[in-house]
């Protein structure tokens, strides 16, 4: 018995079979009933924006690794995913190349720039669509030239434009809630269909890769405030982003704070910020504001909210 | 009914059938044992021995005057062939006496003698003279902590049956084998520290050892056994305590602050043997397994055997080896060849393949908090990780660096395959190093 050398390491020395691509997999997994009834519901829309964006994820990742010489990481989905999210969180009709310019901010410039996953500060598909809102406006004349349409109110009439009339005469225009919940084609492709997301979310929830915290504190803290507002607390939840935002972009690991109760702060906070945007500026895009603005916070709740040590006595912090 | 456990911790594959229904075996002599001089947490001890001076198994070689520390003695009857600098378990050179063993070993201990006389006093020498310290891997010196400090008062002896750590099976052949004399060292225990009251804790994958136990145990009232979740680390002293009694040992605190004391199976072993029969800390059983290697086994060895010797006694290696670890998977060091020797601390020898232990690179951490969902200790080890690796000592130990007993949960779970267990080490020796200036 030779006294070759063995690998030295310190302990432990078994691992769990669970990876970050196993992890982001699991994402793009959970969203497969949504993209599959986005595509039921806006057909050849859906399917231009999801693949123009998922593709120029995934060109990017490559692209701005291979620059700034770091190691290729496509294996590990995370692009897939940005991609996948950020053509969800679009109207249908937003043109394929503006959703191309949102996944090239998305990826190149908050995630890559920032260092890559893990790295980055802000949800890169949430910074993307924020961007291409700020975008819009900003080229708005020189867009309606181009005839692209503005990427808030595209569709005709998104189910939120009717949060502040409710019990107004135009209530009864609006969509029902079994229409929102099983599927309304109205205002994003990933807001089509409370159900969808759900499903989806159970799935994430059973994988473990995210807890019930931060999209039942914030979904919580809407319903509440809501009603305390006097508004439709019921409709508040449904409509819009807020699920799709609550579940798969304020649980994104890499840009949600860390410890359970860090975590419970974050979703009340993005929950106020979604009432108040909601109610008094403008109901597009605030669930994405909202986490963004909770992304900011996320380091500073890290610090401020460590968790109690095992045996610690209640005053010690 | 429900079982006991904490919150936090782990479920890895517990990969031990290939040794539990495997009793215990002797294995023959090697052809010289090498006894470091420290195999206990304390100060080392010095050789009381020459080169060339005849030992019979037994004899004490090695010994210290500080408080906390344990005598070493010989494991065979042989010469001394050296005294000099041996690497052990971990790797840091320690002195060693180099024993060569006589063919013929003639070890005789007195015959068994009643315990039950024995003074708290007399138990705490005995446990000293003995050479006995935690022989779960603490090792930690067992007078001392049969020695509480004054005021406060221990209710409840714990011993730990729990055997957590993935592929050991060790203590639960002792259970099975030996429960008389685990159940008559618990007692001599309690009689030391004063405490009424006896539990042994066992995971719930080890029913036939506790039952084995409640059997011998029907009408003794003073001891129970304790069934608990199968779970890493449930036989961490802290996790343990909580389990069983629901007390939480407080951060920098001994468990005696709570009035538990908790010691491993094969240690009440030991104290029995050596109130006994005078027999000190000479051997011990452990676990030769893992699926490099041949013939996988529980064995008694003599401290001081090389791992080598062992393994070929087992068969030798199998496949491709690429790790081979003294102790459990979750905690064990990494040896770099088969040259160590067993200690009084040593549980096993576990040989993995090249293959099993192809993680792949660290990653950046993504924040999915699945660390802080397992750290037992409600620690942040994703921080105390980035922390270190930047060099920020103070702020790896905000976030719990020197809370960490190093149970390596976290490094299990991680995706990113980071090390946070190397980083706390790390940490934690910067920390002491900035205490000392």
């Amino acid at each position: 018995m030779a006294n070759q050398d063995f690998i030295v390491t310190a302990p432990p020395h078994i691992k769990s079979k669970e990876m970050v691509s196993s992890g982001m997999r699991d994402v793009a997994i959970a969203l497969i009933p949504l993209v599959a009834v986005s595509l039921g519901f806006f057909r050849l829309y859906a399917l231009v924006n999801i693949i123009a964006c998922v593709g120029t994820a995934l060109v990017c990742e490559l692209v701005m690794r291979k620059l700034m010489g770091r190691k290729a990481t496509i294996g590990d989905f995370s692009a897939v995913v940005t991609g996948l999210l950020l053509a969800l969180i679009l109207p249908p009709t937003v043109p394929f190349w503006w959703a191309m310019i949102g996944t090239v901010i998305a990826v190149a410039i908050v995630k890559e720039l920032m260092g890559g996953l893990g790295y980055n500060l802000f949800n890169p598909a949430l910074f993307g669509f924020a961007s291409l809102i700020i975008l819009s406006r900003l080229f708005g004349p020189i867009s309606k030239s181009l005839s692209l349409g503005a990427i808030d109110g595209v569709t005709s009439a998104t189910p939120l434009t009717f949060i502040k009339t409710v019990g107004s005469g135009l209530a009864g225009l609006r969509p029902g809630y079994w229409n929102l919940f099983f599927g309304h084609a109205g205002g994003a492709m990933g807001e089509v269909s409370v159900l969808a997301v759900l499903v989806g979310a159970a799935y994430l929830l059973y994988k473990r890769q995210i807890t019930w915290h931060i999209p039942a504190s914030i979904i919580g803290t809407v319903f509440i405030l809501t009603a305390i507002l006097g508004k439709n607390p019921l409709y508040m939840i449904m409509a819009g982003g807020l699920m799709l935002g609550s579940f798969f972009m304020a649980t994104d690991w890499v840009t949600s704070p860390d410890s359970k109760v860090a975590q419970i702060v974050y979703g009340v906070i993005i929950g106020v910020l979604v009432v108040v945007i909601r109610l008094y500026a403008a109901p597009t895009g605030a669930v994405a504001y909202s986490i963004l603005i909770g992304n900011a916070l996320t380091p500073l709740l890290n610090r401020v909210f460590v968790p109690r040590k095992f045996g610690a006595l209640k005053e010690v912090a | 009914m429900e079982l006991k456990t904490f919150r936090g911790g782990i479920h890895p594959p517990y990969q031990k059938e290939a040794t539990a229904h495997k009793a215990t075996e002797d294995i023959s002599l090697p052809a010289e044992v090498v006894i470091p001089m420290q195999q206990h947490v304390g100060a080392p001890n010095s050789p009381t021995v020459n080169v060339g001076d005849r030992v019979e198994a037994g004899q004490k070689i090695g010994t210290s005057d500080a408080f906390i520390s344990a005598p070493v003695h010989t494991s065979v009857s042989g010469t001394v062939k050296a005294i000099e600098d041996r690497p052990d378990f971990t790797g840091a050179p320690v002195k060693s006496v180099v024993i060569t063993v006589d063919p013929g070993q003639h070890t005789r201990w007195a015959d068994r003698k009643d315990t039950g006389s024995l003074t708290p006093e007399q138990i705490r020498d005995i446990a000293k003279e003995a050479g006995l310290v935690g022989l779960g891997g603490a090792a930690f010196p067992t007078y001392v902590k049969l020695s509480p400090p004054a005021g406060k008062p221990i209710d409840t002896v714990v011993i730990n049956g729990c055997e957590c750590e993935p592929f050991l099976t060790c203590d639960h052949r002792l259970m099975l084998e030996r429960s008389d004399e685990l159940i008559a060292g618990l007692k001599l225990m309690m009689k030391a520290v004063g405490a009424d009251r006896g539990v042994i804790g066992v995971e719930a994958n080890k029913a036939d050892a506790a039952d084995a136990l409640s059997a011998k145990l029907a009408g003794d009232p003073s001891i129970e056994v304790v069934l608990l979740e199968v779970k890493y680390p449930e036989g961490a002293e802290k996790m343990l305590i909580d389990a069983i009694s629901g007390r939480r040992v407080p951060p920098g605190k001994l468990p005696s602050e709570v009035g538990v004391l908790v010691q491993n199976v094969q240690t009440a072993v030991a104290l029995y043997d050596a109130a006994s029969t005078g027999k000190p800390v000479i051997d011990r059983v452990i676990t030769i397994t893992g699926p490099g290697i041949k013939q996988p086994k529980n064995v008694n060895v003599k401290i001081g055997t090389s791992i080598e010797h062992v393994i070929e006694q087992c068969g030798g290696l199998a496949g491709s080896p690429g790790k081979v670890i003294m102790g459990g998977p979750m905690t064990g060091w990494a040896q770099k060849n088969l040259s160590a020797a067993v200690a009084k601390g040593t549980s096993g020898v576990l040989v993995l393949t090249r293959e099993a232990v192809d993680y792949g690179a660290e990653q950046q951490c993504v924040g999915c908090d699945k660390c802080l969902d397992v750290c037992p200790m409600f620690l942040m080890p994703n921080f105390i990780a980035k922390y270190a690796r930047r060099g920020q000592w103070e702020m790896a130990d905000k976030y719990g660096a020197l809370d960490c007993f190093e149970c390596g949960c976290c490094s299990y779970k991680c995706p990113a395959r980071i090390p946070h267990v190397a980083y706390v080490r790390k940490a934690k020796a910067e920390l002491a190093a900035a205490e000392k200036k």
